[in-house]
């Protein structure tokens, strides 16, 4: 095989442009890996694409990398002069091989900057390198970096738009003066017009851009869904997908809901994965948040009471989830907020319940129970201080917590049962849970009895920590599932337990 | 019905003695090995690298064997224009490596290789509105960049060149329900990262910020029955996460409160009686960040024939002494 400096040099600018042509060849190309090989074949190159996958034989791999390292460090130090292409080019074959090559990813940088790469392609090269190597930190905060580059233009074009606006405003107080003019002279109404043109365009633009985030967003998430399941309790992919959310989602309610869907199927089926349940704690603490903060009268109270997966109203509420201020909240409105919240705490931990009896043993479950009930804990308080100031202003902010302000709810029927009973699937409680107290969930449809005044029927509450983990303790259980029953005793104990 | 926990089981034959001499030439054969293509391929976090390899060889009082005035000079190399340091030369400048440059130089008593003001200006020119560091100039925020700004100013005695009212608002911004800190503001509790906000604590004197009982609960309960810790839950036991869990553990003032014995064990079991090194996990492939970690978690559970390891900063104590650092730490 080609040893000789020289023939590394025509091999490797071969594979190099080998490489180049199969993107070009195939723009779908959508995972990459090394093909385990150790001799050259003759004749053939050692790139080799098979549908949508573009594997490099590994005994190349040994000439290609120290070849393009040293090729990009040479023109690092400027002792190497590489055309722009070049260098798109040599930094993509050495990041799919090594991905963690901060540098690498800086030139890159400096190449989006100028315009020689678009940020669409540096996110197809980032989500190909984490086929391979799903955890790499430094691919994960190139992805960032190039999010805000784009975050960065759409907020330019609002600038923009808005200054145009303002312009146009402007230029309406000036227009209306000349046309009142045009009209003594016979000629109105050409200027309001062109207005009307501009005005569709910007909103068609605007429209564009944020149907452009919205589908950036949404190819976000499922990149950062395939580094999590091509990687167990993948941290940077689950830290990076809350980044996505805080940046490009913020207060984006259905985006939120739309996650806390889907999540509850994939987080069922990786009942270890303790980052993918972190996801939905922050989730659920977000959502928490949006809800307490604004129970505001511009979204209907069916889609604020919906929270299953796929409720066709959710999609039709606000893409934004902006909502209109101005208008303060009743009473009612208030009640509604909070209601959605215990359901969503109720679904929640019965979800756990459920996921804790189906797979005994799991950490993570056990570590989810506390963060859920925490939240819980936490809300429940703030309720309680609300209702205790709207009680001293004269106010009644009621139906949420019982009237001794304790929402403390009797347990779930069918808790009793949690070790012994019930296979996988056959916890038998999944209708009864659905009562509390013997009675049922607040139906989505009986938002009309709120609007003309009857009092809801009484909203769902969590079920009894204290005797859900005591049927854990009685000696039949598997001895992993006891420890952290135990675990999970003594720290309501003393965490929750030293709380005011 | 059972679960398999995620955990090792450690062989009656794995080594359960300390073989400091094998180390020791591990280490200093590594550096030797330039034309490898692993060496190639980790060239990125070389300084690191050389840091790791460095404190080791110091933790066994093996210092002189590495070759000093080669290592100043390549750090000297490293320096930027902007007063950052690249992990080597022709590679980037950033934070992570520039803590490790200075680490170093300390090791060898050498900070004046450097243009320290110009240091100290790099630092300074990270640091955010909302207190956090950006890990270089290109804006990626972590709370280890925080950890790393404030670990190397502190090495330089120059920690009042920063806000660091601002600095700790922001470590604290990233506390979770559990007393432990994530990478960002909502992030998931980490031991690596634990270790970087305790650490970021005790440099500013702010641990009584922390929920010791809460956050040592959190962290004793990664130690496995094998007697090895695990970074966060279900994942399974490392040497680096020993010493990540470890550490902060000290720093609390919480150390006693893990199975020490067992969790020795676990780490001697880790060695390549060949090769010398310490792999992640019993059987694994060596490598110099897992012999460093290794070392250093043994040194933290008192063996005596390694020298002190400060919890903190993760270099010898009669270092610190000599640049005359004394973290804090809780009893």
């Amino acid at each position: 095989m080609a040893e000789s400096e020289e023939e590394v040099d025509v091999l490797v600018q071969r594979v190099v442009k080998d490489i180049t042509n199969a993107f070009k060849r195939n723009p779908n190309i959508d995972e990459i890996g090394v093909i385990p090989c150790p001799e050259a074949r003759y004749n053939r190159s050692p790139i080799v694409l098979v549908e949508n996958k573009l594997g490099v034989e590994s005994w190349c791999v040994k000439f290609l990398l120290p070849y393009v390292h040293n090729k990009l460090l040479l023109y690092r130090q400027r002792k190497h002069w590489l055309e722009r292409e070049a260098l798109a080019d040599i930094t993509c074959t050495l990041l799919l091989l090594n991905p963690d090559f901060t540098t690498a990813w800086n030139v890159r940088k400096e190449l989006l900057q100028c315009g020689v790469l678009n940020p669409e392609k540096d996110l197809y090269l980032g989500q190909l390198a984490l086929t391979k190597f799903p955890k790499s930190p430094e691919t994960w905060i190139h992805r960032r970096w190039v999010l805000q580059q784009i975050l960065g233009q759409c907020s330019a074009a609002d600038r923009s738009k808005k200054r145009q606006q303002g312009d146009a405003e402007q230029g309406d107080a000036e227009r209306g003066v000349a046309e009142r003019r045009d009209a003594e002279q016979g000629d109105a109404g050409r200027g309001g017009a062109e207005r009307g043109d501009t005005e569709r365009g910007d909103a068609e633009r605007s429209q564009q851009l944020s149907e452009h985030l919205a589908r950036t967003l949404h190819q976000e998430m499922k990149v950062c869904s395939d580094a999590a399941c091509r990687y167990p309790s993948n941290y940077n992919a689950w830290s990076h997908r809350i980044w996505v959310l805080q940046h490009m989602g913020q207060g984006n309610v259905k985006v939120l809901h739309d996650e806390l869907s889907s999540m509850r199927l994939w987080v069922s089926m990786h009942v270890s994965d303790h980052s993918g349940f972190h996801y939905r704690q922050f989730l659920l603490k977000a959502l928490i948040t949006e809800l307490s903060q604004t129970p505001a009268s511009t979204s209907s109270p069916q889609q604020r009471c919906s929270t299953a997966p796929s409720s066709s109203s959710l999609h039709h509420s606000q893409a934004n989830g902006e909502l209109s201020e101005g208008e303060a909240a009743t009473d009612e409105e208030w009640q509604l907020s909070a209601n959605t919240v215990l359901q969503l705490f109720h679904q929640e931990m019965e979800l756990c319940s459920d996921l804790i009896q189906s797979f005994p043993g799991h950490e993570t479950l056990w570590s989810h129970r506390r963060h859920v009930f925490y939240l819980w804990h936490h809300w429940r308080r703030e309720q309680q201080q609300q209702q205790q100031k709207g009680s001293t202003n004269g106010e009644s902010r009621s139906g949420v917590l019982s009237s001794n302000g304790d929402p403390a709810p009797p347990t779930l029927s069918a808790q009793s049962s949690a070790c012994g009973g019930g296979g996988v699937n056959g916890q038998g409680h999944a209708a009864q849970a659905m009562e509390v107290d013997g009675v049922s969930l607040p139906d989505p449809r009986d938002s009309k009895r709120l609007k003309t005044g009857v009092r809801p029927p009484s909203p769902p509450a969590l079920p009894s920590e204290p005797s859900f983990v005591s049927g854990f303790l009685d000696g039949c259980c598997n001895p992993e599932q006891r420890r952290f029953a135990l675990a999970y005793k003594k720290w309501l104990d003393t965490v929750i337990g030293q709380q005011p | 019905m059972g679960t398999q926990v995620k955990d090792v089981i450690i062989k009656p034959d794995a080594p359960s003695s300390l073989l400091l001499d094998k180390h020791a030439d591990y280490i200093a054969a590594y550096g030797s090995k330039k034309d490898d293509y692993e060496y190639t391929l980790s060239e990125y976090l070389r300084m690191s690298g050389i840091y790791w390899g460095l404190t080791v060889m110091d933790l066994m009082a093996q210092l002189p064997r590495m070759n000093r005035p080669e290592i100043v000079d390549f750090i000297k190399s490293c320096q930027h224009e902007c007063g950052g340091l690249s992990a080597s030369i022709g590679h980037d400048p950033h934070l992570l490596y520039t803590l490790s440059a200075v680490q170093i130089l300390c090791l060898y008593d050498s900070v004046d290789a450097l243009d320290v003001d110009k240091v100290v200006e790099y630092i300074k020119g990270l640091q955010q509105e909302d207190g956090s560091f950006a890990g270089d100039k290109w804006g990626e925020i972590d709370t280890r960049f925080s950890f790393c700004a404030v670990a190397t100013l502190a090495l330089l005695g120059k920690m009042d060149k920063i806000n660091v009212d601002k600095a700790v608002e922001f470590i604290l911004s990233c506390m979770n329900f559990d007393g432990g800190f994530g990478c960002r503001p909502g992030s998931e509790s980490h031991a690596g990262q634990i270790y970087c906000c305790a650490g970021f604590l005790s440099l500013t004197g702010q641990l009584h910020q922390v929920n010791a009982d809460l956050l040592g609960w959190w962290l004793c309960e990664r130690q496995l029955p094998s007697g090895g810790l695990n970074g966060r839950p279900e994942k399974l036991p490392d040497v680096c996460y020993s010493w990540w869990v470890l550490a902060s553990l000290k720093i609390i003032g919480r150390i006693h409160w893990i199975d020490k014995a067992k969790l020795r064990s676990f780490i001697l079991a880790c060695q390549d009686e060949e090769t010398g090194g310490f792999a992640d996990r019993p059987g694994d492939m060596v490598d110099p960040f897992h012999t460093l970690f290794g070392i250093a978690g043994l040194s933290l559970l008192g063996d005596e024939q390694i020298k002190p390891v400060n919890p903190v900063l993760c270099m010898p104590e009669d270092v610190l002494q000599r640049v005359r650092l004394q973290p804090d730490i809780l009893s």
